[in-house]
């Protein structure tokens, strides 16, 4: 059987919240069956919708053959062991992959009733409409402002500098860090903390306005204020964009998500509503996960 | 408590615990450490020992270059001599007879010299260069005419070595370059305070001359100067342009593998080889004037553009790609992700490349032969088409030079040329630390 080198630190907490999945009914497709995903891949209204995407690195098949719908207004939160293929996933999306050499991604991410992956779509008006926040804090190496500011002004989106501070002032305010640096917008954004960094990171892809967000463990670095602070954002930013969260936090899916997809070893294992995924998952493989029993 | 005494005991004794075995291993780690420090010291040791030999006997044997040996003359600017018309006209002043004056003076100050032989030999104690200098008074100060003007003149190469102890006095009168009656007159000036070392002016605004006396750095100054700008304007853009091109825009293919081979194959070409290059390619070809700055500087660019284009590579490769992605998530393009925030990151690497690069460019002379800069020029270059030369070649000129004089001054062109590298390489770290961002 494949061993997962997972950390379950704080397994025991989640075992506890979601003792209920304990007096679920037992899953309807065992552990061994692979390769189809159960649940409800589609969703009503979607924004994006991913056919058949295989992402391989040279010989390695990182993400196979994955089905899913991202819906409006909708936070998609993605969980699974680590290495299982979320951030190489999410990074198909507004195809941060093309940057990585040997790395191939094959079939069909629409989004507006165009294939993100075809021939002559302009990465640059994708990103800007699909933006990330990275696993890693990465601060530009600039000041905190710069960092901000960056984004909407590439783009155009301010007309003057009071404009420009306006946007960058509102998106330290909605990620949580105005508090904390209002007094330093002029010193390095690398001199931050690491989770200052972070959410420094979040206000800068909010900064740009785009329509789909991409979250990759955005709270990792995080205490549990800061935490509960980028949930609330990600609540208020749900009511017009759609989002797209990896965690390794059961509670965390729980609570901001909507839906929840379970990967496993390049495998898209099961997609449905986190609540049904929580309480009553129909796959072996997400049971033994969300109530950490692996082996 | 004794309970847990026991305990430890007994777990001491039947185990060794993994501290005693870390402990057990330190000194050798210590060893191993304060000896690798001892290395590192013996070679900056020797490094810093070879350097203080080098600039010790360049120093001691260059410093003296920066004094000449000058004569003090009175002479009498006589009006019906210089300016018969009186028209004060500068085509007629500077047709007189400079040199005539003072010989003439020469002959009023030792009057017992007679004879042709011994005259050729006292007018011998001064520099041609005194003519030109009092002319030069003279033209630039008309008003001298009909005063008696005391200047001090450059005296020859010979009398200038025996001041600075260069040559002997001992010996018999056919081996030597100054006689005996040569030498009474050199003791009879210097009692009478006429022969004194004064500052080598002349060292640092002239250009070459075949009189060691009037030799000047200031030519192949301005002809290194010319040929560096030259070299930079072409390699500084062109290198960092490519070098941006292959690590962030050229797709990974055999045809780029082949030009980074390439361009590492440049890097190992001989310099003389881009010199023949130049000749046949920029003076034959194209007609570009011989001995000229600007042809040193397209062949010295050739030559500085690996350097460039590798350290920049390297120093774009240092970027995180973090940093890039950031960027790029955000809908930068590559272009701005490049401009804004990869370029000045890799800024000072690239300027690191930059100054060695020219520092390699400023010391070449190999291929500065080839295409002519090691004509002799005495004229100070003003422009990049003007035949000049260069400070590796004036060395390796004087060097060359038979006269006692250019020991010398060779040693003092060299520490010209060291102190030239001392202020390119201090730029760099100026601009470095300018650019330097920490991330
Ligand atoms: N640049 C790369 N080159 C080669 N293989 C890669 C690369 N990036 C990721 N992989 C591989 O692809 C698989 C999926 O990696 P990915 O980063 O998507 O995992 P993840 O689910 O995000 O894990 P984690 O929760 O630890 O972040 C892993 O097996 C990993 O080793
Ligand atoms: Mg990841």
């Amino acid at each position: 059987m494949e061993s997962q080198a997972i950390s379950m630190k704080g397994n025991l907490d989640e075992q506890h919240d979601l003792s209920r999945a304990r007096a679920a009914p037992a899953p309807t497709v065992s552990r061994e069956t692979r390769g189809q995903t159960v649940g409800e891949l589609r969703s009503q209204s979607a924004r994006m919708r991913c056919t058949g995407v295989n992402v391989f690195y040279g010989e390695k098949h990182a993400v196979k053959n994955v089905n899913i719908d991202l819906g409006n207004n909708e936070v998609l939160a993605m969980i699974g062991p680590s290495g299982c293929g979320k951030t190489t996933f999410l990074r198909c999306l507004n195809r941060m992959n093309d940057t990585v050499s040997g790395c191939r991604v094959t079939g069909e991410i629409v989004m507006d009733g165009k294939d993100i992956n075809a021939r002559g779509v302009d990465v640059v008006p994708l990103r800007a409409q699909v933006s990330m926040v990275f696993q890693k804090p990465n601060p530009f190496p600039k000041s905190i402002w710069e960092n901000v500011a960056f984004g909407p002004r590439i783009h155009g989106l301010a007309q003057n500098k009071v404009e420009l501070d306006e946007i960058v002032v509102n998106s330290l305010q909605r990620a949580g860090l105005w508090n904390e640096v209002k007094d330093r917008l002029h010193e390095p954004g690398t001199g931050l903390s690491g989770g200052q960094q972070q959410r420094l990171c979040i206000a800068r892809s909010i900064a740009v306005h785009p329509e789909v967000i991409l979250m990759d463990e955005p709270c990792s670095a995080l205490d549990p204020i800061a935490t509960a602070r980028i949930e609330e954002l990600i609540d208020e930013l749900r009511e017009n964009y759609t989002i797209c969260i990896v965690t390794h936090s059961m509670q965390q899916a729980a609570r901001v998500s909507q839906r929840t997809a379970y990967f496993h070893l390049g495998d898209l294992i099961e997609v449905g509503d986190t609540k049904q995924i929580f309480t009553r998952p129909q796959h072996q493989l997400t049971e033994d996960y969300i109530t950490g029993r692996f082996g | 408590m004794s309970n847990a005494a026991a305990t430890s005991a007994a777990g001491g004794g039947a185990a060794r615990r993994h501290v005693d075995i870390v402990m057990a291993g330190m000194a050798r780690r210590r060893a191993a450490e304060r000896r690798f420090r001892l290395y590192g010291r013996i070679a900056i040791g020797v490094g810093l020992f070879f350097l203080v030999v080098l600039f010790g006997s360049i120093v001691s044997n260059g410093y003296s270059a920066f004094w000449q040996t000058e004569l003090r003359l009175d002479v009498k600017l006589d009006a019906s001599q210089i300016d018969p018309q009186g028209g004060r006209d500068p085509a007629i002043l500077g047709r007189a007879d400079y040199g005539g004056i003072i010989k003439h003076r020469l002959r009023e100050m030792f009057p017992e010299v007679h004879g042709r032989r011994d005259r050729i030999a006292l007018y011998g104690l001064v520099s041609n260069g005194a003519a030109f200098e009092l002319r030069a008074r003279v033209l630039a100060n008309p008003s001298l005419i009909g005063q008696t003007v005391s200047l001090w003149v450059p005296a020859d190469d010979d009398v200038d070595m025996l001041m600075k102890g260069k040559i002997k006095r001992a010996g018999p009168e056919k081996d030597r370059r100054l006689k005996d009656n040569q030498l009474r007159w050199i003791d009879q000036l210097k009692a009478d305070g006429r022969l004194e070392k004064r500052f080598n002016v002349n060292f640092f605004t002239r250009g070459d001359s075949r009189d060691p006396e009037l030799a000047g750095i200031w030519g192949a100054a301005v002809g290194s100067f010319y040929t560096l700008i030259v070299t930079l304007l072409l390699s500084f853009p062109l290198g960092v342009a490519a070098a941006v091109y292959l690590e962030e825009f050229a797709p990974r293919n055999r045809w780029t593998d082949l030009i980074e081979v390439n361009i590492n194959n440049l890097a190992a070409v001989p310099s003389i080889v881009f010199g023949l290059l130049g000749l046949a390619v920029f003076i034959n070809f194209f007609g570009l004037p011989r001995s000229a700055p600007v042809v040193g500087g397209l062949v010295l660019t050739l030559m500085t553009l690996p350097t460039i284009i590798i350290a920049s590579r390297a120093a774009l490769k240092s970027v995180p790609p973090s940093i890039r992605e950031a960027a790029l998530g955000v809908g930068a393009s590559p272009m701005q992700a490049m401009i804004y925030h990869v370029l000045p990151l890799a800024m000072p690497g690239m300027l690191t490349g930059t100054i060695i690069g020219m520092a390699q460019a400023l010391g070449e002379t190999a291929p500065l032969l080839m295409i002519g800069m090691v004509a002799f020029i005495a004229d100070i270059p003003r422009g990049a088409f003007d035949p000049a030369t260069v400070l590796p070649v004036q060395i390796y000129l004087w060097a060359d030079s038979p006269e006692r004089a250019y020991v010398e001054r060779t040693s003092a062109a060299i520490m010209v040329l060291l102190a030239f590298l001392i202020a390119m390489n201090l730029f760099a770290v100026m601009m470095r630390k300018r650019f330097e961002r920490r991330w």
